[in-house]
């Protein structure tokens, strides 16, 4: 039986898509070298777009659920996600650069900007010959931070709405770490591999992510509304 | 706050330490990260190997799949027979260990099958005295963090979080894998694949597939491997899930979130202000003590 719509049903689509767009969004904040930087070969972490992103969503995901055991409030539920997505990264990128400065001995560098954005500091003499930069330098390290922010709030903004909808913790988090990979997974085609973060040119590609992640993120909300409503 | 809670959560955060240094070894012992694509290449381009080769999915995936797979078997253990939750929790990880066997050998086959054109050999001593290696670093890693999840999810114990068991297992499992394969591999394919080259550099793109395959005396093989990462890579790497563990669930501990909900949000706030600071620090330290490149020629007009 197809349910009847309602003022509020339609809320709780537009909270998933928006949810779902700050993830999108919040992935090309995240500095990811895949491979490459794996081999301290280009600047960023060393793992792929979708499996950071997701790694810190989702340990957002877990302080949010937490949090939401106790309070009713939009806000500190989704600041909580924020902050445990934040908190995962940044011990991810602060151990990931002690293994590229002591483990391989190289300083940390950005090649897609000649001076850092935020410190000023000369990059280019510090980029290893045949090398793309390595190491997570400081604009790389606040942007992927604002890349956990928006990951761990987006997640735990899809998770707030599904656990208001059906009451089913488990139910909920699942329909939303599948409503956070599949954008996590559109911003990783948008990406094609690699990015520095938000001083990276291929950060001007942002708006096509939106576009798309708007569309799939409508189509998964109203099935995920559907479906999870428990009509 | 009481001392049950803060007991729980030192064992998480050692429980998380000790699994973080498991599981970035056994994606060493068995080449399973993005390093792997150095081994892949090295026979295409003239250095055939004795380097373990599964790159069985992305680590996070991978790991998700053994952590779910053990709290699964547990929790139908324990709630199905009433087996006690340690002995439950132990069997899971094995079953976990297990299906790490299956796919670690199909992936060492077919890989290293599908390179005989460039003579890259199965050698079944490797299969054999590897596989082992890699299973037991994987039963330490599920078995660790299903534990951590069912120290979060029992209903006889204080944290009580909402999610089901094997849930939890599973997003811890994609969270370290995703740590794994961020910090401790770098150790792995930064340095010691290219061991051959001047230290202090990551790998010059010209070098691909030149990886190191001989030992102090015969053959390097994957056991070589993670004799060195043990000493640096594994252990930071554990120190990275473990930090997060420990972090993310000590906010909420020492602040109750019934009513200092916003107390623990701004803890981690500040938490995340001390690593950038700490990161500003680090940077500025390896940029006095290394220097800039000698064959880097005049700066650059911004």
């Amino acid at each position: 039986m197809i349910p009847p719509i309602d003022a509020s049903m339609l809320v709780h689509i537009i909270e998933i898509v928006i949810g779902g767009l700050l993830v999108g969004i919040g992935v090309h904040f995240v500095p990811v070298g895949g491979a490459p930087a794996a081999m301290a070969q280009a600047t960023g972490v060393g793992t792929g777009t979708v499996q950071l992103a997701a790694g810190s969503g989702l340990t957002g995901l877990l302080s949010a659920g937490l949090m939401m055991n106790y309070t009713d409030s939009i806000f500190l539920v989704v600041i909580s996600g924020a902050v445990g997505a934040m908190i995962m990264i940044d011990a991810t990128m602060i151990v990931g650069n002690w293994v590229y400065i002591y483990g391989v001995g190289a300083p940390l560098a950005s090649a897609k900007a000649n001076y850092d954005p935020i410190t000023k500091d000369s990059q280019a003499p510090y980029v290893a010959p045949g090398t793309v930069g390595q190491g997570i330098p400081t604009v790389c390290f606040v942007s992927g931070t604002i890349g956990g922010l928006l990951g761990g709030a987006g997640g735990s903004l899809i998770y707030y709405v599904l656990l208001k909808i059906n009451g089913d913790p488990g139910l909920s988090a699942f329909f939303a770490i599948g409503i956070f990979v599949v954008n996590a997974v559109i911003a990783s085609y948008n990406i094609q591999g690699t990015i520095e973060g938000f001083h990276d040119p291929k950060f001007k590609r942002v708006p096509r992510a939106f576009q798309v992640c708007l569309v799939a993120s409508l189509i998964i909300a109203i099935f995920a509304v559907l479906i999870s409503g428990g009509h | 706050m009481d001392m049950v809670s803060m007991g729980l959560l030192a064992a998480m955060g050692a429980l998380a330490t000790v699994a973080g240094a498991s599981e970035d070894l056994e994606s060493d012992v068995g080449s399973q990260s993005n390093p792997n694509s150095q081994v892949q290449l090295a026979a295409q381009v003239g250095h055939p190997h004795r380097i373990y080769n599964k790159a069985i999915s992305g680590e996070p995936p991978s790991n998700a799949l053994y952590a779910a797979l053990a709290a699964v078997t547990a929790s139908v253990l324990m709630s199905g027979y009433g087996m006690n939750a340690f002995f439950a929790i132990a069997i899971g990880a094995v079953v976990a260990a297990i299906f790490n066997g299956i796919f670690s050998v199909t992936a060492y086959m077919g890989r290293n099958t599908s390179q005989a054109r460039f003579n890259q050999y199965v050698y079944l001593d490797v299969l054999r005295t590897h596989t082992t290696a890699i299973m037991a670093h994987a039963y330490i890693t599920a078995f660790c963090v299903v534990s951590i999840s069912y120290i979060m999810t029992a209903p006889w114990l204080p944290i009580q979080h909402p999610f089901p068991f094997p849930l939890v297992a599973l997003i811890w499992g994609l969270a370290i894998g995703a740590i794994g394969s961020s910090t401790g591999d770098v150790h792995y394919g930064g340095e010691r694949e290219f061991q051959n080259y001047i230290f202090g550099a990551g790998l010059n793109a010209a070098n691909s597939g030149d990886i190191v395959t001989k030992a102090e005396a015969g053959l390097r093989s994957s056991i070589d491997n993670v004799w060195f990462c043990a000493r640096f890579g594994g252990p930071v790497t554990g120190m990275a899930f473990g930090l997060t563990v420990f972090l993310d669930n000590w906010r909420t501990t020492i602040f109750d979130p019934a009513t200092q909900g916003w107390y623990a949000v701004l803890t981690g706030i500040v938490i995340v202000i001390l690593f950038i600071v700490y990161n500003r620090i680090l940077e500025i330290r390896a940029r006095k003590r290394y220097g800039p490149y000698p064959e880097y020629k005049g700066d650059i007009e911004a």
